[in-house]
C-alpha cells in the first residue's frame, strides 16, 4: 500500500517524497490543485470514496500522514 | 521610489492566485509606499493568505460578513486600489462610485462571454474549444467594467473544471504581473464592453446540465458534463444525477480509459467513448438525506 501511495505522490508532487516538514501547504510543496489529482488517484488505486471531511490540510500534512488516512480509510 | 497616487491597497480574496497577487504586490509595496491591507472574506480550506501575511507583517482580516465588509471599505477616505482576485463579494454602488475608490476584479473567461459565476464549468459543458481571464475594472454591473487585460487558453478534450480553474489562475497571476504598473500609474484605458442583446448572467445555484443525464444521452456528452462539474472535493455543485436500471444514482467519480480497462462484473458502469475508449464511472444509489 505504501508504495502505491508512494508512487501516486511521486507523480504528482516529487518533493513531497523527500519532504521532512509538518505542513505541506503552508511550506509550499503541495497545493489545492494537486491535492486534487492525489485524492483522485488514491480514490481509483484503492477503490475507497475520500469523503471531502478529511481532505484538509492536516491529513496533507506530509506524506506519512496521507498514508495514515488511507490506511484508516481502508480498515473502515 | 516610483509614483503613485494610491496611498493604500486591499486585497480581497481566497486561493493560489489571490496569494500570488498579495505576495506581488507586497514585494513592489517599498518601491511605491503604498499601505497594504489583505482581507479575508471567504474562508478557504487550504489557504495560505494569512500565512502571508504573517511573514510579511501585512495587516491580516477575516470580515465574512458582507454588510460588515461593505461598511469597513466605505470607510476607507484614502485614495485607494481595492484588487479584487478570486473574490466573490459584489462591491455595493455606493462604493463602486466613490471617486477615491478604484476596484479591479479577475474573471475567470473572457468577458463578455461567461459573466457571473463558475465560468470555466459553463465553457467546458457549452464545448468551448478556448477560454482565458479579464482583469478589468469593476462598476455597478457584475462583470460589466472597462476591459485592462485579457489572456487566452485551448480547453483539451479532457481537460476538467478544476484543471482549467488552475490554468486561468496562473494566466490571472501572469497578467496581473502586466497590469499592475500601469494601474499604479493610472494610464490604463480600459476597453469598453460589447454586450449582445442576449447576454446572459450565470448564477451560482445554476447547475450544467441540470446536474444530471440520460443513459441515452451522447456519452461525450456525460463526459463533458461531468468534466465541467468537476472541483475534486470541493462541493461546489452536487454529484451529478441519472437513473440506471430504474433507481436513482449519484456519480462518485468516473474515468476515460482505455477498453483493455474494462472488468467484467465489476460495480462501474462503461460508456463506450470511441473505438479504443470508455467512460468508466462508480456511481452509488441516491438515498436522499433526511431534514
Amino acid at each position: 500500500m505504501e508504495e502505491k501511495i508512494l508512487a501516486i505522490l511521486e507523480e504528482h508532487c516529487e518533493e513531497a517524497l523527500t519532504y521532512e516538514g509538518n505542513s505541506m501547504m503552508e511550506d509550499g510543496i503541495i497545493d489545492s490543485f494537486t491535492v486534487i489529482n492525489v485524492v483522485g488517484d488514491l480514490e481509483d488505486e484503492f477503490d475507497i470514496e475520500i469523503d471531502a471531511k478529511y481532505v484538509v490540510a492536516e491529513n496533507f500534512r506530509n506524506k506519512e500522514a496521507i498514508i495514515a488516512l488511507v490506511q484508516k480509510l481502508l480498515e473502515e | 521610489m516610483k509614483s503613485t497616487a494610491f496611498k493604500r491597497i486591499v486585497i480581497l480574496g481566497y486561493g493560489k492566485v489571490t496569494g500570488e497577487v498579495l505576495t506581488y504586490v507586497q514585494e513592489q509595496k517599498a518601491d511605491y509606499g503604498y499601505y497594504l491591507e489583505f482581507i479575508e472574506h471567504e474562508i478557504h480550506p487550504f489557504s495560505i493568505t494569512e500565512k502571508i501575511c504573517r511573514e510579511h507583517e501585512i495587516s491580516f482580516a477575516q470580515i465574512a460578513d458582507k454588510k460588515e465588509l461593505a461598511d469597513y471599505l466605505d470607510t476607507l477616505h484614502e485614495k485607494t486600489l481595492i484588487i479584487s482576485a478570486s473574490n466573490n463579494f459584489l462591491f455595493p454602488k455606493t462604493l463602486v462610485e466613490k471617486e477615491n475608490i478604484t476596484i479591479i476584479n479577475f474573471h475567470n473567461a473572457l468577458l463578455p462571454d461567461y459573466p457571473g459565476r463558475n465560468a470555466p464549468s459553463w465553457v467546458i459543458y457549452m464545448g468551448e474549444k478556448e477560454t482565458g481571464i479579464t482583469w478589468h475594472y469593476v462598476t455597478a454591473g457584475v462583470d460589466e467594467g472597462n476591459i485592462i487585460i485579457q489572456k487566452h487558453c485551448p480547453i483539451g478534450e479532457d481537460t476538467k473544471a478544476y484543471e482549467l480553474t488552475e490554468t486561468l489562475m496562473n494566466l490571472a497571476y501572469e497578467g496581473f504581473r502586466e497590469l499592475f504598473a500601469d494601474v499604479l500609474a493610472e494610464s490604463v484605458i480600459g476597453k469598453p464592453q460589447q454586450f449582445l442583446a442576449d447576454r446572459r448572467m450565470y448564477r451560482s445555484k445554476e447547475v450544467p446540465g441540470g446536474g444530471r443525464f440520460l443513459m441515452t444521452d451522447d456519452p461525450y456528452d456525460i463526459y463533458r458534463l461531468l468534466r465541467s462539474v468537476d472541483y475534486g472535493k470541493n462541493d461546489i455543485f452536487p454529484r451529478v444525477h441519472a437513473v440506471y436500471q430504474g433507481e436513482e444514482i449519484e456519480i462518485l467519480r468516473y474515468r476515460k480509459v482505455d477498453k483493455s480497462k474494462i472488468s467484467e462484473g465489476d460495480a462501474f458502469l462503461y460508456l463506450p467513448l470511441d473505438e479504443s475508449n470508455v467512460l468508466k464511472i462508480k456511481y452509488q444509489k441516491y438515498i436522499p438525506q433526511e431534514g
